[in-house]
């Protein structure tokens, strides 16, 4: 914990710090007539003033920094993978199109959760994209992109 | 109009077909929401927010509450049943409900659950209509130095009742300050924090950030355990609790609903809280306190009132006075300002369509979660039954397309998925993420009433000192923060800590 406190403290510091310079930039005004930076002026000075006490507190800590994994289980790199298709269907999207990205979604979630069983992937895929096309599109009238191929 | 033409009027309003259904679709969307876990009541919100632009506010608002005190009752099966809450707000039911399911009593474990959520529900939505309106009327005498000090005095009562260190819940409401400050300065009209991209002059939405915080992080800390979980295997018969069961619950549930209901409309963990209380209270005051933990029906009709009081209680700060008291009040105040209406003690007056239709449809969502949810008990059980590989891809699918459809860019599914690695991050380090979102929406407010405030008094804080409502707001924020100096709070802070692990 002392580690992921010292860690974590100085990361809101330097947060805290670039926001405090930026308010700076955008101009505080004077407490007749505060500015824009006014109130995030404040708000980063405080918070860099806790960050500094969490990092103090976690350094007068007596427990020794242990080496331990930051990732609790084995299957951490599932999350990794999944976070690179989930930016991979923002980015295509709206180049292909509703149908095509979500069933590409739906087939490389499932693949990454569940790899042996080919057929279930790829129904289920086909299933979740149709229905959720038609309750979202269909029914509750969202405005998804037609993409390159018009659907 | 007098108080019962008023309750009169507002099952008028509810009982429009079109209300029924969206209370029934409510409560039922809560329930699934609550046994399931990975998306939560604040993203099952988000998530059907903007299914609701085409129909009226009243409508939306009858669903997003039916959606929270259906979470409340959904979130008790799986504590019960397989012994993982399904909400935060049903931890501690794990421990007497799952020793009543396997001694073979979770029939009467549920039936308790569910009659004392109904009670209490019932409870609370008498409170509400007796606290909600003298409040709205005493606040409308309150200016914008009253509204800086309890916007503040709110967001330290949250970090205070933060379930880890007050320290890094304060700088998460700090943060939250600075996200909810991205985007046009509104007295100015210029952007600041914006970096250059146009689709952040808007600010940081609410939808994205909350799905981002809640739903796509929960599913990340589940993607790194296994997906596999084991379902206790009991037959749930009798749903009905015995006279004995009546006998020993009847002042749990009473006295659950009373801490629940009070704790609800402090700002902070609420529903959470309370239900911790409550079982304090119930083991504190029980006759053979040694029952606890190995099956005691006090045990569960004790909280589970306690979490469904205090869903009804959270409405009252956020009717009358325009302040959210947590993040699924933060839901509720962006859904009715998308819709075009200003939370604040203006609201019961100029809306009372919406107001008294939301009265009503409370009565009539517990009734309807009584009569829906005890015969549907076990098409819940099948639902948690529902492997993970399947339930996980879907999620994720729900929570991309509620960002997207709220203002359909795909810039928010960008920043749902930059917050959903922020909030992972954020638990991995031991943060919460209710301070953040609740100063993120009161921020914004703050601001206003604070650079109001002091242009009143021409550049002098003593403005919020000299007014005795604020001067007592802020004087109780800060013999809040002072307390936690003192050995004797830091103890019993520690104590509720040891208790709740």
């Amino acid at each position: 914990m002392k580690a992921l406190d010292q860690t974590s403290s100085l990361f809101w510091l330097l947060v805290s710090l670039s926001v405090f310079i930026e308010s700076l930039r955008l101009g505080i005004g004077t407490l007749h007539n505060p500015g824009r930076g006014f109130l995030t002026f404040g708000a980063s000075g405080i918070l860099g003033i806790l960050s500094l006490i969490l990092f103090l507190q976690a350094s007068l800590k007596k427990e020794e920094v242990k080496a331990q994994p930051f990732f609790a289980g084995p299957l951490w790199k599932r999350i990794l993978l999944v976070l690179i298709v989930l930016i991979l269907y923002s980015r295509l999207m709206p180049v292909l199109g509703y149908l095509i990205s979500t069933f590409l979604l739906m087939t490389s979630l499932f693949l990454i959760l569940e790899r042996k069983k080919i057929l279930f992937v790829f129904v289920s895929s086909i299933l979740t994209t149709v229905v959720t096309y038609f309750v979202f599109s269909k029914w509750l009238n969202c405005q998804f992109p037609d993409g390159l191929f018009g659907f | 109009m007098g108080f019962f033409d008023n309750i009169l009027y507002g099952f008028q309003v509810t009982f429009q077909p079109i209300n029924i259904l969206f209370c029934a679709i409510g409560v039922l969307v809560g329930t699934l929401v609550g046994v399931l876990p990975g998306i939560g009541p604040a993203g099952a919100m988000a998530l059907l927010l903007p299914a609701t632009f085409r129909f009226s506010p009243t409508s939306t608002i009858i669903l997003l509450a039916g959606i929270y005190y259906g979470v409340q009752y959904g979130g008790s099966t799986t504590s019960i049943l397989v012994n993982i809450p399904g909400e935060a707000s049903s931890v501690i039911t794990c421990i007497d409900g799952y020793q009543m399911a396997r001694q073979g009593r979770a029939g009467p474990a549920l039936g308790i659950a569910a009659w004392g959520s109904f009670i209490a529900g019932t409870i609370a939505n008498l409170g509400l209509m007796l606290v909600a309106i003298p409040l709205a009327r005493a606040a409308l005498s309150f200016g914008p130095p009253e509204y800086f000090a309890l916007m503040c005095t709110g967001l330290i009562i949250v970090t205070y009742l933060a379930q880890g260190s007050i320290l890094r819940a304060l700088m998460m409401a700090l943060v939250g300050i600075i996200l909810g400050s991205i985007g046009l300065d509104v007295i100015t009209g210029l952007p600041r924090f914006t970096f250059g991209i146009n689709e952040l002059t808007d600010g940081v939405g609410i939808i994205p950030l909350v799905m981002g915080l809640f739903g796509i992080s929960e599913i990340f800390v589940n993607l790194e355990e296994s997906l596999e979980r084991e379902i206790f295997k009991t037959r749930i018969k009798n749903l009905w609790p015995s006279l004995k069961d009546w006998a020993q619950a009847k002042w749990a549930i009473v006295r659950g609903s009373i801490i629940g209901f009070l704790l609800g409309i402090l700002p902070g963990g609420g529903a959470v809280i309370s239900t911790f209380v409550a079982y304090a209270v119930e083991k504190k005051v029980a006759k053979q306190p040694e029952r606890f933990g190995k099956g005691a029906i006090e045990g569960v009709a004790g909280p589970e009132s306690a979490n469904n009081a205090a869903a009804g209680g959270s409405l009252i700060p956020l009717l009358s006075l325009g302040i959210p008291p947590n993040p699924i009040m933060a839901i509720f105040f962006s859904a009715l300002m998308i819709h075009g209406i200003q939370p604040g003690p203006l609201l019961i007056k100029q809306n009372p369509d919406l107001f008294w239709g939301l009265v009503a449809s409370l009565y009539m969502g517990n009734a309807l979660l009584l009569i829906l949810n005890l015969p549907l008990i076990s098409m819940w059980v099948k639902v948690l039954k529902i492997p993970y590989k399947l339930l996980f891809p879907l999620i994720l699918l729900f929570c991309l397309i509620g960002a997207y459809s709220l203002n359909n860019v795909t810039f928010d599914l960008y920043v749902m998925i930059f917050f959903g690695v922020v909030g992972w991050m954020m638990r991995k380090f031991g943060y919460e993420g209710a301070p953040l979102i609740l100063a993120y929406v009161l921020g914004p407010m703050l601001e206003n009433a604070l650079r109001q405030s002091l242009l009143i008094s021409q550049g002098s804080f003593m403005i919020f000192i000299t007014r005795p409502i604020s001067a007592m707001a802020l004087g109780f924020a800060f013999l809040l923060l002072l307390s936690n100096l003192f050995p004797y709070f830091k103890r019993q802070r520690k104590k509720y800590e040891e208790f709740k692990e």
